[in-house]
């Protein structure tokens, strides 16, 4: 799939997205041992964005399971059509009162319905949900499973063991083996701890918020239109906001939103009142706000 | 390599990161898959595999430095230390080798044209039969440089320098260039000594440092906790930090154990008898168990602060594992503090509840006036699923006791546990009045050190989690 660390970050930035030696060499290395991700790190740094990514650059389909509290298994992986098997039941039933009609005995009706039963017990009732539609694919494809730490310690134990051998046993069904082992991206944004287990099985990438040159990358990628005054300008004032100890700091896609409305405001460079009055789009406690207003002129220093 | 960072390991390990044997050898196969050319994705591929939580990064990265040595950095380092380059010289004494066909021994070789990574290279090598395992002070460091140094052949690069010196002289260079060249040498010769000397010198600062982690954490954990002194406290927030998620860790892994669900066949049957017995709705058996509420009760007066802040971290800390949490702090008046815990991390809120809640810091303490008031207004909010927990040393400063409050509180919730910062022999002496709340409570227990505190507080929440089933 790569070659080289060096191509993952080539054909990433390719595809607009800026990723570190480190986010770099844990794709690498995930693409290489058929390994999941665990990617943590606070909101906006690109957790999804990389996963979506991945899944562009190596031509793959993008699966995604978005965790919440209350995701069960039957929401995850298939849910069985009781009321739809019912009804062909109901439907059928004259069809099976022939199918059995002339049988000799009691064993041998019973063993005509049971020669059966590829009919009753078929996908046709079976709504796959992401991980079993993941595991089924034909061809290989990316699984995002976006932000795991919503969802319940349970759901987790349960997430693991797909993650180890992608098989999942269907009672009505039996056995479903993945044809292709998918690259598999998951999300938390620490809301909870998450198992040793799962973290054992996975490899760990924390990504925290870009470096300077990295985020001004970013957003020359992302507003191309902006003046590389301003852009430098808007990297070094978000990169002092973040030191200032806010409640939530600005992420990336919050200093995208505020270079793309800089450029709408047509400004040429930063000054105190321009980025007073759209220090919201940065920022959104009230608290900070304050707090960034009464640092505005360290802000705003070379 | 593989040996290498297996010790690295071992080190990690040393300093508390928790690694499982299937992530050493995903290490392992990681780095076998990206080679060490480059340092930075080395270095990422072993903290992919290796590190888990974004807290021990921290401790990862010195380690790592520690280590693998940065050898491009350590290079320019050491060319400054070999001294100025003297690129004309350097010339003639390449000429000479390549043109004589000098028999030089390696290490001659290296001084004459090795690079600092080189070198330092060497030296490691050098030093692998040097037992540097046994080193462990800083007086030391001398007699092991002079056994690294004695794993070369000194003697073999001084006959070396004559033997180039001579040639040199044959082919007519006049003495200002022999000098010239006889000191170049002699300054890389002195260079490299001294690069012995560091490598023995950082050796020691990982050893000690391993070594030191420990002690503190060993020392610290069973220290009283009134003595401590400021630096301590901070040290011991990490401390009690770890011994957090030790026990989080241990709850987890049982509970993963355990909870296997199975069909609940009664309830499944009885649920499909509204579809003419087609079980349309399976229901799965739920072991049952709810989480405790606990409240904590604390006597914020200096003499037991430092217990209190340790005792309200580590229960904070594991707030998962109750169902709710409340946080009461008093020296006489009491108040609550649960709020701050919502709004502020852990710590700042614990800082808060030392410091800044609404209570008065600099009373006595006044164990049965507060037990009074919390029976008079929260008598109400508690019931038999809410444990309550007290830190307190009982030094009632000679006043009522009002132990009624505390038996009233205790006919309310599933069981009081109180916990005593001070030592079970001065219990009842003096203003301690600790033998006429004891009865009130389930659980009596001396609470000095962390360590204790530790054990107490894992005692409970294992118990709870047992109990429940
Ligand atoms: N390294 C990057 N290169 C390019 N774009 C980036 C990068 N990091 C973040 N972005 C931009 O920031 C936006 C937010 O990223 P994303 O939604 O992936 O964040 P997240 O980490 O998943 O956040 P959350 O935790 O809130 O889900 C993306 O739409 C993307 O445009
Ligand atoms: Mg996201």
């Amino acid at each position: 799939m790569f070659e080289s660390v060096e191509e993952v970050q080539q054909r990433f930035r390719d595809a607009r997205y800026i990723a570190s030696r480190r986010i770099s060499t844990v794709v690498f290395l995930a693409a290489r041992m058929g390994r999941p991700v665990l990617v943590e790190g606070p909101a906006g740094v690109g957790k999804t964005e990389l996963a979506k990514t991945l899944s562009d650059v190596t031509s793959r389909g993008l699966i995604r399971l978005q965790c919440y509290e209350g995701l069960d298994e039957g929401k995850a992986l298939y849910e069985w059509k009781y009321a739809k098997q019912l009804l062909y039941t109901q439907l059928l039933r004259e069809r099976i009162g022939e199918l059995i009609a002339d049988a000799p005995s009691l064993p041998e009706a019973v063993s005509r319905i049971a020669g059966q039963d590829d009919a009753f017990f078929s996908y046709r009732f079976l709504s796959p949900r992401p991980l079993l539609q993941a595991i089924r694919a034909d061809d290989p494809v990316v699984l995002l499973v976006d932000e795991i730490d919503k969802a319940e310690p349970e759901f987790e134990a349960f997430l693991l063991e797909v993650l180890s051998d992608f098989q999942v046993s269907i009672p009505e069904l039996g056995t479903v083996k993945a044809k292709h082992v998918p690259l598999v991206v998951l999300t938390s944004n620490n809301a909870r701890e998450l198992s040793d287990g799962l973290k054992r099985r996975c490899l760990h990438l924390f990504i925290d918020f870009p470096t300077p040159a990295d985020e001004l990358e970013i957003i020359r990628l992302k507003v191309p239109e902006i003046p590389e005054r301003l852009a430098r300008a808007v990297v070094a004032a978000v990169q002092k906001i973040r030191a200032l100890e806010l409640r939530k700091p600005p992420s990336v896609s919050e200093s995208i939103d505020w270079a793309r409305s800089l450029v709408i405001l047509n400004a040429r460079e930063l000054d105190p009142t321009l980025v007073e009055s759209t220090l919201t789009l940065l920022v959104k406690y009230e608290k900070d706000i304050e707090r960034v207003r009464g640092a505005l002129e360290k802000v705003l220093a070379e | 390599m593989e040996e290498r960072i297996l010790e690295f390991i071992g080190d990690l390990r040393r300093a508390e990161l928790r690694i499982s044997t299937s992530e050493a050898l995903d290490a392992l196969a990681a780095s076998a898959e990206v080679g060490l050319t480059d340092r930075e994705t080395f270095k990422s591929t072993l903290a992919a595999t290796l590190v888990k939580e974004a807290r021990d990064h921290e401790t990862f990265d010195r380690i790592f430095n520690l280590y693998f040595l940065d050898l491009q950095a350590l290079g320019e380092g050491l060319k400054k230390a070999l001294g100025p380059e003297d690129p004309k010289v350097q010339e003639q004494l390449d000429r000479l080798v390549d043109e004589e066909g000098l028999d030089l021994d390696e290490l001659t070789e290296l001084l004459m044209r090795g690079q600092g990574s080189e070198m330092e290279m060497a030296i490691r090598g050098g030093a692998q039969g040097a037992g540097l395992e046994r080193l462990m002070y800083f007086l030391q460091v001398g007699y092991f440089s002079r056994r690294i140094a004695d794993q070369f052949d000194w003697s073999a690069i001084e006959a070396d320098i004559e033997k180039i010196m001579q040639a040199l002289e044959a082919r007519g260079l006049d003495p200002g260039q022999l000098a010239r060249i006889r000191n170049y040498l002699e300054l890389r010769l002195e260079a490299f000594r001294r690069m012995i000397r560091q490598h023995v010198q950082r050796e020691l600062e990982r050893r000690a440092y391993r070594a030191g982690e420990q002690l503190t954490r060993e020392v610290l954990a069973d220290k009283p906790l009134f003595a401590l002194t400021p630096d301590e406290v901070a040290q011991m927030k990490g401390v009690v930090a770890k011994l957090a998620r030790r026990i989080k860790d241990a709850l987890a892994l049982r509970q993963r154990q355990e909870q296997k669900g199975r069909i609940d066949s009664r309830r499944t049957i009885r649920k499909s008898l509204q579809y003419g017995g087609v079980p349309m709705e399976i229901y799965l058996k739920r072991r049952h168990r709810e989480k405790p509420k606990l409240i904590t009760i604390c006597d914020v007066s200096d003499s037991v602060r430092n217990a209190s802040r340790f005792m309200l971290q580590l229960v904070w800390s594991l707030q998962e594992c109750f169902s709710r949490v409340r946080s009461y702090v008093f020296v006489s008046e009491i108040a609550e503090v649960t709020q701050a815990f919502g709004t502020y991390p852990v710590e700042r809120a614990i800082e808060w509840a030392l410091k800044g809640a609404p209570v008065d810091y600099h009373c006595r303490s006044d164990f049965g006036y507060a037990f009074s008031r919390f029976a008079n207004t929260e008598l109400e909010s508690l019931d038999r699923k809410t444990s309550i927990l007290v830190l307190g040393d009982a030094r009632n400063n000679y006043n009522d006791p009002q132990a009624w409050a505390l038996r009233l509180i205790r006919e309310r919730v599933k069981g009081i546990i109180w916990l005593n910062p001070e030592g079970q022999w001065g219990w009842g002496i003096g203003d301690s009045v600790m033998p006429l709340y004891a009865p009130a409570c389930d659980i009596v227990r001396e609470c000095r050190t962390v360590g204790q505190l530790g054990e107490v507080v894992d005692n409970l929440v294992h118990q709870w989690w047992r109990r429940g089933r």
